[in-house]
């Protein structure tokens, strides 16, 4: 094998350095998630628990991941929508509900959000609609957060 | 009830953007707002799944803590396909690290 050029290796350890942070980050999501379903239920989480959960769901994000891209080449597209993280659902029929309703939420906040924005700025017209569109939805899901 | 879960935790956008941006295998590949926003939503709800599904199995057999062996119990009906299908290699030579910051 020829040795790893130096950017090459330096890409590889980014990577690997950025893995180990997003692991760090799902592990401590995952702690916070697992705390409340021990306080609805009652019970404890071991330690090696959380960090199995961690695991296996950091783990299902490269299935996840690569499921959606192949589904977006499939409809002839680069960027991941909706509709492919719905396919992604689809194996199950509660889960496949619950996303197809948080998806129509979204949509519906988007419209509201292009609406109220489209009578702001009606006259100061500068930017153009996809920034305005990826605004209006950042600007959304922090409302939400809010709440 | 639920919207308290949303904002005490969860993932977030950015995170779940990260992570899936590690195992695109093209580099054009670009991910949609909303569609970041289902993909935290349903990651929530598979680690709350998996959390509960455990719970559930401690609790059948009358203990009030989780340990892996729930975990692993419950692994294969967890609903989501392909890592599952692979998880009985996973579990049975199951050596986690902890992450150093425990």
């Amino acid at each position: 094998m020829e040795p790893l050029g130096e950017q090459e290796r330096e890409r590889l350890l980014h990577t690997q350095v950025q893995g180990e942070r997003l692991k760090a980050a799902v592990h401590y999501t995952v702690g916070c998630l697992c705390q409340e379903v021990a306080e609805d239920k009652g019970i404890q989480f071991s330690k090696q628990t959380i960090a199995a959960i961690s695991e296996i769901t950091f783990r299902q994000c490269e299935n996840f991941a690569k499921d959606l891209e192949m589904f977006a080449r499939h409809g002839k597209r680069t960027v991941i929508n909706s509709e492919d993280v719905k396919l992604l659902a689809r194996r199950s029929n509660s889960l496949l509900r619950y996303i197809t309703q948080k998806s129509e939420e979204l949509a519906l906040n988007n419209l509201e959000q292009k609406e109220r924005k489209k009578k702001k700025s009606s006259a100061a017209k500068g930017r153009t609609t996809s920034d305005e569109q990826v605004e209006a939805v950042m600007a959304e899901s922090e409302d939400s957060n809010m709440a | 009830m639920e919207k308290r879960e949303e904002s005490a935790s969860g993932f977030r956008k950015e995170t779940v953007n990260k992570i899936l941006h590690l195992h695109f295998k093209d580099d054009k590949t670009r991910v949609s707002s909303d569609a970041l926003l289902l993909m935290a939503e349903m990651l929530n709800v598979f680690v709350r799944e998996a959390a509960a599904r455990s719970a559930r199995q401690a609790q059948a057999e009358d203990l009030d803590r989780v340990d892996i062996e729930h975990v692993e119990k419950v692994l294969p009906q967890l609903d989501c396909c392909a890592v599952v299908c692979q998880m009985p290699k996973y579990t049975t030579s199951m050596q986690l690290p902890l992450p150093t910051h425990l």
